[in-house]
């Protein structure tokens, strides 16, 4: 007598053999058989405990003793549920090895004996949950953030469920355990919880038919809860496209707003940032643009990040009314969603219009807002441990907007990616860590100044800290004319005005009282109020007089 | 050959359990195989039996276990004329759409030059555009910096300098692009192409869609090539990076996953090193030189930054662009108390430049103490000496706008190329008093007056 337990684990090889060889008084074989084989495919076969005094085992070349049932060597390679469940039911009805032997015995129960138990629960631990090697366990529970053990063949970025509390993907994977970064949860999960493989990559779903409506990375229509038809799966990180297969920017997108339009236009395939503080009419001039996209075969896509409820929903009603759902979908990640959800949102809505690009659509992404975002990144590594730079933000905080707005472009087939990516400001700051950053990769931005919002000017864009980097290439010859004929006397006026504003107008110069009167008029002519878009003909003629 | 085995993967580093029999170096490229999914990785560190790799690209789909294999001794790039007129990424790669029949390649983390190399020499350089040419003059062989915050206008400077020397002069050059938009370099490309001026350039790319290691590589790769036209080719170099800071930053990137304690503001505790590496490689030898123009990204607008501050201890001259100047609508950009050169130099220059920029810094300066006192008091309350300074003042801050060729698409108005004497001649007019009635708004962005 003697008791071997060996368990005994190895990865990557062909084919390998876990065998439990558990020698009693009744020498019984539990042969537990795991191919590994090179299609990630982990065909199991983990013979039920209750069954040792019939060990069998399917595909199990050193298959000894007794010869198994006809039924269970016929179990497929590929556990199927069925099988399964036909099995346990029949194990059922066998008596159960620990109590018989008790009954055979009248001994007092040996260490063999509770080893065996032991293997057994354990085993039977492991059928039910099928393999393994595809079953991890929590070990730590971090707000979002879970370290499992026990999955040693997954992949970087493979969804993982636990459970059904909730879904997350592989953020990180280390010696001896892996990092979780969970997506959702429906219920608190605890340490010990098991952890299934799916052997795919994490993705987002999406469905065609979500224009129109508001909805969530995991293909989930908002307005009325349900999951969509006909989902696509949307893969979140992708290489950017590659630098041969842009094409210069220049063709205009009208936001209806002349401030815009003229003076720091927009072009298809442009990244401009609209920068200011709260209550400036940031959002405000997304929607304008959004609504002035109606019948120019333009898909729009609003993505609200870590905005309330009341927000979405609002603003949802904002763009019914003026039939602008009808090309736009919202994509949200509500301020209480789990900030790994928050943090792929906006990656989620690029490759989504991507798809879209690839079918030679404009699109039109405002992501709402990305100040939101990077704190969402910030506490994501901190609780993971990464070290904190600048701000306290991580290192590649930059990288994590760069790669993103990468994604705005003209495409060589025609179709085109235009972000208006928002962020928030505070007490006016726009050169604080993240703003600059932003600003740093967009091709312009329109700085909104409260100031301005208070005197009434409206968009209250400060049009000195406003830059175009596209300029007139994006514009139509006539605007592109006047427009910057108009750019350079306003910003000529706001220069000279702070100097001369203490000066008596009847002393000036006759030309220095042009100026200041035109100016005056010139920045007058620029107020305009939301959802009263101007058309281009209409925006040259009313600065017409300022051309000369 | 096999190397080892993957034990733990995040974002991009991949660490690799390392066979007993094997010999890695720091630089070595290895790669995976899943699937058809080529996975490739270059050594950054070796800690005993592990080594610890940073991912050339997504590691998306790669799980533990998996085999790694060596597949060369370092990253490569094109070492012949072949260079020429193409196109690269970070690591060597043609992405122009042609092939490379290659006849050479060279490890792109040579040595610096020893000091017996090094070669001085100081032919001016002048570019056409007044401020700089007055402010800042270059030499060959200079280091120039470009600083500016966010959004001021630094690449369209780089690419006036790219107008205005390398298609008048007959020279060599290179453009070396890392983390900076996909767009303008793709913009550049198709300028080059559509003005027939491919011919004499290459570029290399590692733009900021791209992953920390091919940021941080771009530079080494690009400067590689520009050896081979200064020491093969005995050419005199122009060498554009756009923008140097990011390499910086891709390293301080890569630091943090290699779990290395970083310094002030996150930066890598190798970043001094890290800086002379790259720097020490840019220099002109008795056979050809190196000219290098380099954007420098100010990151919140914070010239005291490590990083800017490191960076600059290696420069000949710095042009600073700051947001003051560029919301006044004052193109290009420059803060012209923080530019300066070398050059600047009685004995480089000569008595009239010099004794030109001393007086309308002067003036400059005093202009600036009166505006404080005016926004208080108005014009009228100044002094008669005081009104005149003020005034010619803003004349010549106005006259160092200038049209740039390359803005031409955006600003409706067509460059002007300067050239330094009448520059002089101008200034000295403007100070003198002769265009004291003239409108100072007649001096916005004009080439020399009395064209």
């Amino acid at each position: 007598m003697g008791d071997v337990v060996e368990i005994k684990e190895n990865e990557n090889q062909e084919q390998e053999a876990i065998p439990v060889n558990v020698e009693n008084q009744e020498p019984v074989e539990v042969p537990v058989n795991v191919e590994n084989q090179e299609q990630q495919e982990i065909p199991v076969n983990v013979e039920n405990q209750e069954q040792q005094e019939v060990p069998a085992s399917a595909e199990n070349q050193e298959q000894e003793e007794a010869p198994a049932n006809e039924e269970e060597v016929a179990i497929p390679v590929d556990i199927d549920e069925e099988v399964i469940t036909q099995q346990l039911q029949q194990n059922e009805t066998l008596p159960d090895v620990f109590e018989r032997k008790l009954k055979n015995n009248d001994d007092a129960i040996t260490e063999e004996e509770y080893i065996n138990e032991q293997i057994k629960t354990q085993n039977e631990k492991i059928q039910s949950s099928n393999n393994i090697y595809e079953v991890g366990s929590v070990t730590v529970v971090k707000d979002f953030i879970l370290e499992v053990t026990g999955l040693e063949n997954v992949q970087f970025y493979e969804r993982v469920n636990i459970g059904d509390k909730g879904f997350g993907y592989v953020s990180k994977i280390e010696k001896n355990y892996i990092t979780v970064s969970l997506l959702h949860k429906s219920q608190n999960i605890v340490v010990g919880d098991s952890v299934y493989r799916t052997n795919n990559e994490y993705k987002g779903e999406y469905s065609k038919d979500a224009l129109g409506r508001i909805i969530d990375i995991f293909g989930t229509d908002k307005l009325n809860n349900k999951k969509f038809q006909n989902i696509v799966e949307i893969p979140i990180e992708i290489e950017t496209f590659p630098i041969m297969d842009r094409t210069s920017v220049k063709r205009p997108m009208f936001t209806g707003i002349a401030g815009i339009d003229l003076i720091y236009p927009i072009g298809k395939g442009q990244r401009q940032l609209i920068i200011g503080d709260k209550k400036t009419g940031k959002t405000q001039i997304c929607l304008d643009a959004i609504v002035n996209q109606k019948g120019k075969n333009m898909i729009c896509i609003y993505v609200a990040i870590g905005k309330t409820k009341k927000e979405v929903k609002e603003l949802y009603y904002e763009l019914l009314k003026r039939e602008a759902m009808n090309y736009t979908i919202i994509i949200t990640a509500f301020n209480d969603d789990l900030p790994p959800a928050i943090s792929f949102t906006p990656y989620y809505a690029l490759s989504v219009a991507a798809n879209y690009l690839y079918e030679g659509y404009d699109v039109l992404v405002v992501l709402d807002d990305l100040k939101k975002h990077a704190d969402s990144y910030r506490e994501i590594c901190l609780i993971s441990g990464k070290a904190p730079g600048r701000d306290a933000y991580p290192s590649d905080i930059f990288y994590l907007h760069s790669r993103l707005l990468e994604r705005g472009c003209q495409y060589k087939n025609g179709g085109s990616i235009t972000i208006l990516p928002v962020v928030e400001t505070k007490g006016g700051d726009i050169t604080d860590y993240i703003s600059t950053n932003i600003i740093s990769i967009t091709d312009g931005q329109i700085v909104l100044s409260s100031k301005n919002y208070q005197k009434g000017i409206k968009p209250a864009i400060d049009y000195g800290l406003s830059v175009s980097r596209l300029g007139g290439s994006v514009q139509n010859e006539a605007t592109k004319k006047l427009g910057s004929k108009v750019r350079q006397k306003l910003l000529s006026y706001l220069e000279t005005k702070e100097v001369y504003e203490l000066s008596n107008v009847d002393e000036m110069s006759p030309e220095l009282r042009d100026k200041m009167i035109n100016g005056a008029k010139l920045l007058n002519n620029l107020i305009q109020y939301k959802y009263s878009p101007l058309k281009e003909e209409e925006i040259l003629e009313r600065f017409k007089e300022f051309s000369g | 050959m096999l190397i080892g085995k993957i034990i733990s993967i995040s974002d991009i580093r991949v660490n690799i359990f390392r066979l007993e029999d094997v010999d890695v170096k720091i630089g070595d490229v290895l790669e995976s195989k899943v699937g058809d999914k080529l996975y490739e990785f270059e050594v950054a560190e070796i800690n005993n039996n592990e080594i610890i790799c940073m991912a050339l690209k997504l590691v998306i789909g790669l799980s533990k276990g998996v085999e790694v294999y060596k597949k060369s001794d370092g990253l490569e790039v094109e070492y012949s004329e072949k260079v020429l007129g193409r196109v690269f990424n970070a690591y060597g790669e043609p992405i122009d759409g042609k092939e490379v029949d290659s006849t050479q390649r060279k490890n792109i983390n040579s040595k610096s030059l020893k000091l017996d190399e090094i070669d001085v020499n100081n032919e001016v350089l002048w570019t056409g555009i007044k401020v700089i040419d007055f402010f800042a003059p270059i030499a060959k062989g200079f280091k120039m910096g470009l600083l500016g915050g966010a959004g001021v206008g630094k690449t369209v400077v780089i690419k006036e300098l790219i107008n205005n020397i390398y298609k008048s002069r007959n020279s060599n050059a290179v453009f070396i692009g890392v983390g900076e938009r996909s767009r303008e370099g793709k913009e550049l490309y198709d300028e080059m192409k559509e003005s027939d001026l491919l011919d004499k350039i290459s570029i290399v790319f590692g733009q900021m869609g791209d992953n920390p290691l091919s940021r941080y590589k771009a530079v080494s790769s690009g400067l590689t090539i520009a050896e081979y036209l200064r020491d093969e080719r005995d050419q005199d170099v122009l060498l554009f990076i756009d923008n140097i800071y990011r390499y910086v930053q891709a390293k301080a990137e890569i630091s943090t996953e290699l779990k290395r304690v970083p310094v002030e503001n996150g930066y890598p505790t190798t970043m001094a090193n890290d800086v002379s590496t790259i720097e020490e490689r840019i220099n002109s030898t008795g056979n050809g030189s190196i000219t290098s123009f380099q954007a420098i990204y100010i990151p919140a607008d914070d010239i005291t930054d490590e990083a800017v501050q490191t960076i600059i201890g290696h420069l000949d001259g710095q042009l600073v662009l700051d947001r003051k100047t560029a919301e006044k609508g004052l193109y290009p950009a420059i803060n012209v108390f923080r530019t300066n050169s070398k050059l600047i130099d009685i004995e480089k220059i000569g008595e009239r430049h010099y004794n030109l920029v001393e007086q309308v810094l002067k003036y400059l300066t005093r202009a600036e103490e009166l505006e404080e006192i005016i926004a208080v008091l108005g014009v009228d309350e100044l002094s008669q000496d005081d009104q005149n300074i003020f005034y010619r003042s803003r004349k010549i801050r106005n006259y160092f706008s200038q049209p740039m060729f390359v803005a031409e698409n955006y600003t409706s108005i067509p460059g002007k190329f300067v050239d330094i004497n009448d520059c002089l001649t101008d200034l000295e007019e403007i100070i003198k008093g002769t265009y004291d009635d003239m409108d100072e708004s007649k001096l916005l962005y004009i080439g020399k007056i009395n064209e």
